[in-house]
């Protein structure tokens, strides 16, 4: 199965969550499952392109190392959180439904850090 | 999609479609030529329009309020009447507003010439309009053991400009007399005590003098309920850069407060009873001890003017330009027991309403900009030193179920100098409403016979000095007909 390479970082204290590593480089594979389900899948599964929302699920089940509830709320990014997609709002780019394409660098940053 | 009142599951077309994000294109709105980078509210910008865009709105916000009468729309110079205190609390918020500050108003300027600055007219471009400007960190930790001291992280940063003096402060500096007595406040003879337990708030000579930090945390854990410190907090933060603004002759004070964060603290306010200083939430002129009315406006050290530059701007907004401009951001921890607090729950209420509904959060905060008080204010509050609506305690009888038991209230002899009649209804509130599903876990809230037990928590500097003020002016009253009149007078 082909793979596609991208960047992810993550700012605003966000990455306090992933081991307090603000840079990661990964390669996940161009066909997803439809559910989100980020462990090995069967051939009968319905499948769809990698997008935002799978790399968040996967983000989750993969790299997170405590408190679920401060990255994701129903099936996304919790209010508070910008994502950016190379360097542009991801509301421009669909959100969740943007296809990832190889060598894209995905921004997390959360605004939760106080004022 | 979001539903629409129908049930989703049984009719199909209940679910209306959600409003797209931006509206026309994904080009900027501005220049028209560039891809757009962010979304603010609908709008489309590229990084270039938004950071312009943004400068614009901040000094739209500000410079209205620098000189001490507005000039209205066509502004002609910018003399502020003292120098200017930036408060800092490593927050998203504040970093921007520092950040913007120094390249607006500092770097991009000149040392000011003038000796003079109350009588200069003049705003030349290329000089500074505040002759000092300082950066207040108010560090908290010592109202939490394990709380980590992020002082020198901040002084780093503020350090990394250039133009700035940095006074770094904590807050039980609240409770320190030397603390008072630096920003020229006058000594306090022996230190007041008041009794929490009593809604009357019995004032009597504090017994046992402890060090500031070892009073914070008397006063913080007499407090009866969660939402009480955080509240304590904010207001011991901003007396404290209140009086230091003062002391160093600074006719301005801006704080950090976005849009966001503007909407979160004026629905809080609301609910913990602050409704009757709802426009000083926005901006506000405080004078020490009196309420500032329209003759004291341009009058030089007697009002501090409290703004908040970046109340047009959203967290997004605030965020992006921190990120694009690589700026650090230090950061504050989370207090414990805030989240479960007032303030708490009101600010998942807003991020969660400002993810869908953008547009709704800047509502907020102009329809709370319309409101205005019915009542003239009947003083100012002791404690916060707002504007008060006075009678709290004879209002609060009338409208609520002061006590289930079937005796009256005990109440207080007019021997008995008491706290409660120079609260405002917030303050009163916060020092005296027990929650409602635990007692104070801090104080014994009773003895044996039922009658509840005296708690004596020390009073910050200001208001002891003010009550030993007070004491003067009545002694002075009783007093002035057998006093000799001055011939000079």
């Amino acid at each position: 199965m082909s793979e596609i390479s991208l960047k992810v970082e993550f700012g605003g204290g966000l990455e306090l969550l992933f081991s307090n590593q603000k840079s990661h480089q990964l390669s996940l594979p161009t066909r997803v499952a439809s559910d989100d389900s980020t462990s090995p899948f069967g051939k009968e599964q319905e499948t769809k392109a990698l997008d935002i929302t799978y790399l968040i699920h996967w983000l989750r089940d993969h790299r997170l190392k405590e408190r679920v509830e401060l990255f994701m709320e129903n099936d996304t990014v919790r209010p508070g959180i910008l994502v950016l997609v190379n360097d542009t709002d991801w509301e421009l780019e669909g959100e969740g439904q943007y296809e990832i394409k190889d060598g894209d660098e995905i921004v997390f940053i959360s605004t939760l850090h106080g004022g | 999609m979001s539903t629409n009142c129908g049930n989703p599951i049984t009719e199909t077309d209940a679910m209306m479609p959600r409003r797209c994000k931006f509206d026309r294109s994904k080009m900027c709105i501005k220049c028209k030529e560039n891809r757009g980078n962010i979304v603010v509210r609908h709008a489309v910008y590229c990084k270039v329009c938004f950071v312009l865009m943004l400068n614009q709105k901040f000094k739209r916000s500000l410079e209205p309020t620098i000189n001490p009468v507005p000039d209205g729309p066509r502004k002609k110079s910018l003399s502020p009447l003292g120098n200017l205190v930036i408060a800092f609390s490593g927050g998203l918020g504040s970093t921007v507003l520092l950040d913007l500050v120094h390249r607006g108003y500092i770097s991009s300027r000149k040392p000011r010439q003038d000796g003079d600055i109350s009588t200069s007219r003049k705003d030349p471009k290329n000089e500074m309009v505040w002759k000092e400007v300082r950066v207040c960190y108010v560090e908290v930790c010592g109202a939490f053991p394990g709380m980590r001291d992020r002082t020198d992280d901040v002084r780093r940063v503020v350090e990394s400009y250039d133009g700035f003096e940095f006074v770094p402060m904590r807050v039980e500096d609240a409770f320190d007399e030397r603390w008072w007595e630096s920003v020229g406040g006058r000594p306090v003879e022996g230190q007041l005590g008041v009794d929490v337990m009593n809604e009357d708030l019995i004032l009597s000579p504090s017994s046992n003098p402890t060090s500031p930090l070892s009073t914070l945390h008397i006063y913080l854990s007499s407090l009866p309920a969660p939402t009480a410190i955080p509240s304590t907090l904010q207001t011991l933060t901003r007396l404290l850069l209140l009086h230091t603004s003062r002391s160093t002759n600074s006719s301005h004070l801006v704080l950090g407060t976005c849009l966001t964060s503007l909407s979160i603290s004026l629905i809080s306010l609301v609910a913990q009873g602050g409704g009757f200083n709802i426009k000083e939430e926005v901006q506000e002129e405080w004078c020490l001890g009196k309420v500032v009315v329209k003759e004291d406006k341009g009058k030089e050290g007697r009002t501090v003017r409290i703004v908040r530059p970046l109340k047009d701007i959203g967290m997004k907004e605030c965020e992006m330009y921190a990120w694009w401009s690589d700026l650090e951001v230090v950061g504050q921890e989370t207090w414990p027991g805030a989240p479960q607090g007032i303030g708490g729950i009101t600010k998942d209420f807003i991020i969660g309403l400002e993810k869908d509904y953008p547009s709704t959060v800047s509502t907020i905060a102009r329809t709370c900009g319309k409101l205005a008080p019915k009542d003239v204010p009947a003083g100012i509050c002791i404690l916060c030193n707002r504007p008060s609506q006075g009678q709290v305690k004879a209002w609060k009888d009338r409208i609520s179920i002061r006590s289930l038991s079937s005796s009256p209230l005990p109440s207080t002899s007019p021997a008995q100098p008491s706290l409660a009649p120079y609260l405002c209804y917030m303050c009163h509130t916060t020092l005296t409403s027990k929650s409602s599903k635990k007692p104070n876990s801090a104080v014994s809230t009773e003895k044996g016979d039922g009658v509840e037990s005296k708690v004596e928590v020390p009073v910050p500097q200001w208001v002891g000095a003010r009550i030993t003020a007070m004491g003067r002016e009545v002694m002075k009253d009783e007093l002035k007909e057998f006093l000799l009149v001055d011939e000079d007078d």
